[in-house]
C-alpha cells in the first residue's frame, strides 16, 4: 500500500472533513428550519419574508394545535395515531413471533410453501389493492374506523415481521429449545421463557418497523378514515395544509411536522442498531 | 336521497318561507320535495382597495361595473409600479374559482351547466371570461403567486394592501379587519357589459331520516332560521339566509354588507350530483381548464379537454 | 435464503424416536401458531387481490349498482389520456430519480465507509431523514419552497443567487425538481448504508492484490470494486425503482398533482379514480395494469441482476 506523505494525508483529511460538514449542513438544514419554525411565536412564524433565526421562542404553535386553528384539535389526532401505531406494534409482534417461531422450529405439512405464500405480500404493494380493500373494510363494518386501519397496517407488516422472527429463531442452536422440551416445557413456554429472550433483538426490530409503518402512513389513512375526529396525524396535517379559503398557519403546520417526525428520529437514534440491521436483512431477502 | 327527512309540509307552513335564500332552497329541493333549509350563507363579491384606487386616480365611488372596468382599473393600479398588482385570485383552487369565477360567466348570460345539468364548458361566454383573465395575466397585472395558490396566499396578498381587486366572500372580512393600513370596499362581481352575479354558498341544515329526535330537530331548525339566530350569525360576519331580513338585521351592521346582501339576493349555485368531481376537485376539469387557459394560453384546447372530461364525469362513466 | 431442511419422517430429540401422534400434535400446534398471520393476510391481502381482478370487469360506482362490462375498462384505460399521462410521468420520474439516488448514495458511501474519526457521526447525520415519514417530509418541504413564506427562497435571495424567491411549484420541471430534491434528501442515507455494507463485504485483500499487481486507484475501482458491488447496486436499484413507481404522498402533498395535473403519478390517478370520481371498477382495472407494469419491471431487473452476477 502506498504511503502518502504526512502533509498530503493531513490535507486529504481536512478536505474530507470540509466536505462531510458541508453535506451535514445540507442534510440538517431542513430539520433545523422545521424546528425553528415550530418554536417561533405565531406572529413571527407568519412573517413574510421569513426569518431564518427565530427572534422569539414560544410554544404557542404547539398550543394552538389544541384547537384554535381551523377548529381542529390536533392533540386528538396525535392520540389517534398513537393508538393505531401501538396497536399495530403489539399485534405484529405477537403474530409474527408465533408465526416466525412455528416456521423456524415447528413442523407441519406444506410449511415451506405456506411460508412462501405468506411472503408473496412483499411482491404486491397495498396501493395496488386499496380499491377492493376499501370494500372489504366496508363489508366488515370497519370502514372509517381506527381498528380497521390498524388491521391493514398489521397485515402489511406481517410478512416482514414473520421473516425477521423466523430468522431470529432460526439462528438459535437446536440444543436450547430441545433442552427446554426435555425439561418438560410445553411449546408455548419454551417459546416465551427460553427462545424469546434470545430472539429479543428480532422482536425489537419488528416492533420498530411496525411502528414506523403505522405512524408514518398517509395513503391508507387518507382513504380508509374519513371522519375528521378519527383521522391520524398525517391526514390531519393535510387539512391544515390545504387551509380552504384562509391562511395557512405555517407555524402550526411545522409544529405538527415536528410532532410527527421527531419521535421517528429519536426512536431511530436510540435503536439505531436494530433499525439498520432490519434494513439490511430486508435487503438480503 | 333516502338519507334525509322530507320536511316539505313543515317548511310550507313557515311564515317566512319566501324570505329564505332562493338558491339554497333550490339545492334543498329534489323532485318537488324539500329536504333541508338554508343555515348560513356565503356570497362572492369583489373586494377592492380604496386607498390604491385613489392613488391610481380612480374614483372609489365608481367600482368596476364591466370586465373592461376591471382590466382598466387593474392596469392603472399596476402602473403604480413595484409590487403593486391590479388583480389577484387563487389559481390552483377549484372551489375558489367556482365561487369567484363562475359569477363572471353568469352575469354575462352564460353558465357552466345547462338546465339539464349537462356541462357547457366549451361555451362562448366561458371563452370570453377565460380570455379576460388571460389578458390580465399576460399583461402582468396579476402576481405570480396566483398560479400555484390554493386559496391561502391571495387573501393575505390583498390584505397586505398591495393588490387592487380580489374576489372573495364575507368570510374574508375578519381577516381584512385586522389589516388596518388601507381602506377597502366591496362591489358585486360584474358581467361583461354590466349586470352582476354571485355564487351562493354556505350551509344547509337537515334532519337525517334515522333521527330519533325529529321534533326537537325541527324546533332547532326553525330557531336557526329565525330572526334571533340569524342576527347572531350576522354579527359574526356570516351572511344570513333570511333575505327578507337583510334590511333590518344585516345591512345596518356595516355599510359594506349592503353589497353582500345584494349579491346574496342574486346568488346562484350549480345544481349537479357530480358537483364535487367537477368543480371542487383540485385535479378536476374545471380548475384544469382555468389553469391551462389563463396560465398557459391555450384557451380553446383547455375548454375542449375540460368539456370532454366533464361530460365523462357527468355520464357517470 | 432457503429454510433449513427438516427431517420430515422421524424426529429425534436426544436419542429417542417419537410417536406419530406426538408429531401430529406438533403439526397442529405449528399450524395454530401461523393461523393468526394466515387469517389476517388471507382476509386483507389475498381476498382484496382476487377482488381486484373481479372488480376490474365491472362498471362499479361507489354507491349504486354495478354492471358487468367485461374487458371494457381495460380498453378504456389504454385510451385514457389522463391515465396514460400518469403512467408516462411516473416512468419519467423513476428514470430521472433512480440514477440520482444511486449516485448520491454511492458518493455518500464512499465518504463514510472508512474508519476515520467522526465517520460514525456523519453516517448518522446523513441517515437522519430516513425514518421520517414521506408525508411528514413532504409537509416540511412544501413549506420550504413556498415563494413568500418559505425559507429556501429567502436563503437563495440572501445569498444573492436570485432576485425574488422562485415559484418552484408553478412549473412542471421545477415542481418535479423539488420532489426529487426532497426524496433524495430523505432516502440517500438509506442507499448510503446499503452500498456501504456492500463495500464492507468486499474483502480488502482483493483490492490490495489488484494494487500490488500494479493497478491504479481508478482501475481498482472500475475493475474490482464496482463489479463486486453489482449485487448490492442491483438491490438498491430494485428498491428505489419499486418505490418510485408507487410514489404518491410527495406528489399529493407538495404539488397536488399540479401545475395543471402535470405531476400526477399512476397511484395518484388510481386514488383519484376510485375515491374522487367514485369509479371502483375502472380503478381496479388501472390497479391491475399497474401491477403488470411493476411485475414486468421487476422481471427485467432480476434478469439484469442474474446476468451481471454471472459475469
Amino acid at each position: 500500500m502506498k504511503v502518502m506523505p504526512l502533509k498530503t494525508r493531513h490535507q486529504a483529511t481536512l478536505a474530507w472533513w470540509v466536505v462531510c460538514i458541508l453535506l451535514a449542513v445540507l442534510f440538517l438544514l431542513p430539520l433545523y428550519l422545521m424546528v425553528t419554525q415550530a418554536f417561533k411565536s405565531p406572529a413571527e412564524a407568519a412573517a413574510i419574508p421569513p426569518t431564518l433565526w427565530p427572534h422569539s421562542w414560544s410554544l404557542d404553535s404547539f398550543r394552538r394545535m389544541g384547537g384554535e386553528v381551523a377548529s381542529i384539535n390536533i392533540s386528538q389526532h396525535i392520540l389517534n395515531s398513537l393508538y393505531v401505531s401501538l396497536a399495530t406494534v403489539g399485534a405484529v409482534v405477537l403474530v409474527s413471533t408465533l408465526g416466525g417461531y412455528s416456521f423456524a422450529r415447528l413442523n407441519f405439512p406444506g410449511k415451506g410453501v405456506w411460508f412462501f405464500g405468506l411472503l408473496v405480500t412483499f411482491m404486491i404493494p397495498f396501493q395496488a389493492i386499496i380499491t377492493p380493500l376499501y370494500l372489504v373494510m366496508r363489508a366488515l363494518h370497519l370502514q372509517n374506523s381506527l381498528v380497521g386501519l390498524a388491521l391493514v397496517y398489521i397485515t402489511y407488516q406481517l410478512p416482514f415481521g414473520l421473516y425477521l422472527m423466523r430468522n431470529a429463531f432460526g439462528t438459535i442452536p437446536r440444543e436450547i429449545p430441545e433442552a427446554a422440551l426435555l425439561d418438560g416445557c410445553s411449546t408455548l413456554s419454551s417459546l416465551t421463557r427460553v427462545m424469546l429472550p434470545i430472539a429479543l433483538p428480532g422482536v425489537v426490530t419488528t416492533a420498530l418497523f411496525a411502528f414506523f409503518a403505522a405512524w408514518n402512513d398517509f395513503f391508507a389513512a387518507l382513504i380508509l378514515v374519513t371522519d375528521q375526529d378519527r383521522m391520524t396525524l398525517p391526514v390531519t396535517l393535510s387539512i391544515l395544509q390545504s387551509g380552504q379559503f384562509g391562511t395557512i398557519d405555517w407555524g402550526v403546520l411545522q409544529a405538527g411536522v415536528v410532532v410527527s417526525a421527531i419521535p421517528c428520529v429519536l426512536l431511530f437514534l436510540v435503536l439505531q442498531r436494530y433499525y439498520v440491521s432490519g434494513l439490511l436483512s430486508g435487503a438480503l431477502k | 336521497m333516502g338519507a334525509l327527512e322530507d320536511i316539505t309540509d313543515k317548511v310550507n307552513a313557515l311564515k317566512y318561507k319566501s324570505g329564505l335564500s332562493r338558491s339554497h332552497m333550490r339545492l334543498a329541493t329534489y323532485k318537488g320535495r324539500i329536504y333541508a333549509l338554508p343555515f348560513t350563507a356565503e356570497a362572492s363579491v369583489l373586494f377592492y382597495n380604496v386607498t390604491l384606487f385613489r392613488r391610481a386616480g380612480l374614483d372609489p365611488k365608481r367600482p368596476p361595473r364591466t370586465w373592461e372596468d376591471v382590466e382598466d382599473y387593474a392596469r392603472k393600479i399596476r402602473a403604480l409600479g413595484g409590487d403593486y398588482y391590479g388583480y389577484v385570485f387563487a389559481g390552483a383552487s377549484a372551489g375558489y374559482n367556482a365561487f369567484t369565477f363562475m359569477p363572471y360567466i353568469w352575469a354575462s348570460g352564460g353558465d357552466v351547466l345547462n338546465s339539464k345539468g349537462v356541462p357547457t364548458f366549451d361555451s362562448p361566454v366561458i371563452t370570453q371570461a377565460l380570455t379576460f383573465y388571460r389578458r390580465m395575466w399576460e399583461a402582468d397585472l396579476i402576481p405570480k403567486l396566483a398560479q400555484t395558490d390554493q386559496g391561502t396566499n391571495s387573501g393575505p396578498a390583498f390584505a397586505s394592501g398591495k393588490i387592487g381587486i380580489y374576489p372573495s366572500g364575507a368570510f374574508f372580512i375578519p381577516t381584512l379587519s385586522s389589516a388596518k393600513n388601507f381602506e377597502w370596499d366591496v362591489t358585486p362581481i360584474p358581467g361583461k357589459t354590466g349586470g352582476y352575479a354571485s355564487f351562493a354558498g354556505g350551509d344547509e341544515i337537515a334532519i337525517p331520516k334515522a333521527s330519533k329526535h325529529k321534533a326537537e330537530a325541527w324546533e332547532f331548525i326553525q330557531w336557526a332560521t329565525g330572526e334571533e339566530a340569524q342576527t347572531v350569525l350576522a354579527r359574526k360576519g356570516i351572511v344570513p339566509i333570511r333575505t327578507d331580513l337583510y334590511k333590518s338585521i344585516y345591512e345596518p351592521l356595516n355599510p359594506k354588507y349592503k353589497a353582500l346582501a345584494q349579491a346574496m339576493l342574486e346568488g346562484r349555485t350549480p345544481y349537479s350530483t357530480v358537483y364535487n368531481a367537477l368543480f371542487n376537485d383540485n385535479n378536476g376539469p374545471w380548475i384544469k381548464m382555468i389553469q391551462d387557459a389563463v396560465f398557459r394560453g391555450d384557451i380553446q384546447g383547455a375548454q375542449r379537454a375540460a368539456q370532454q372530461r366533464a361530460m365523462a364525469i357527468t355520464a357517470g362513466s | 435464503m432457503a429454510p433449513a431442511r427438516e427431517v420430515a419422517t422421524r424426529e429425534r430429540i436426544g436419542s429417542q424416536s417419537v410417536s406419530s401422534s406426538w408429531r401430529w400434535r406438533r403439526s397442529v400446534e405449528g399450524i395454530l401458531y401461523v393461523l393468526p398471520a394466515t387469517v389476517l393476510i388471507g382476509l386483507f391481502f389475498f381476498i382484496p387481490l382476487g377482488m381486484t381482478f373481479w372488480m376490474s370487469l365491472y362498471d362499479w360506482p361507489i354507491l349504486g349498482a354495478r354492471r358487468f362490462t367485461g374487458l371494457a375498462n381495460y380498453g378504456r384505460a389504454l385510451g385514457d389520456p389522463n391515465f396514460l399521462h400518469a403512467v408516462y410521468f411516473t416512468c419519467v420520474y423513476t428514470l430521472v430519480i433512480t440514477p440520482i439516488l444511486i449516485v448520491v448514495g454511492f458518493a455518500l458511501a464512499m465518504l463514510v465507509k472508512g474508519h476515520r474519526r467522526g465517520v460514525g457521526l456523519f453516517r448518522t447525520l446523513y441517515f437522519l431523514p430516513v425514518p421520517i415519514g414521506f408525508a411528514s417530509a413532504s409537509y416540511l418541504w412544501v413549506w420550504l419552497v413556498q415563494p413568500d413564506a418559505g425559507p429556501l427562497g429567502r436563503i437563495l435571495q440572501l445569498l444573492g443567487l436570485v432576485q425574488q424567491p422562485p415559484q418552484w411549484l408553478a412549473g412542471t420541471t421545477s415542481a418535479l425538481a423539488v420532489v426529487i430534491a426532497m426524496v433524495t434528501w430523505k432516502t440517500s442515507g438509506m442507499q448510503m448504508i446499503l452500498l456501504m455494507s456492500g463495500m464492507h463485504s468486499i474483502p480488502t485483500e482483493l483490492e490490495e492484490a489488484a494494487r500490488v499487481d500494479g493497478a491504479s486507484g481508478r482501475q481498482v475501482f472500475w475493475l474490482v470494486t464496482l463489479p463486486l458491488l453489482r449485487p448490492t447496486l442491483a438491490l438498491v436499484l430494485v428498491f428505489s425503482v419499486a418505490g418510485s413507481l408507487l410514489a404518491f404522498d410527495q406528489f399529493y402533498i407538495i404539488t397536488g398533482g399540479g401545475p395543471s395535473n402535470s405531476t400526477i403519478t399512476a397511484v395518484y390517478w388510481i386514488y383519484h379514480t376510485a375515491f374522487i370520481n367514485f369509479q371502483l371498477g375502472y380503478a381496479a382495472a388501472l390497479s391491475i395494469l399497474l401491477m403488470v407494469v411493476l411485475a414486468l419491471v421487476s422481471f427485467v431487473q432480476l434478469r439484469l441482476i442474474h446476468r451481471s452476477v454471472e459475469l
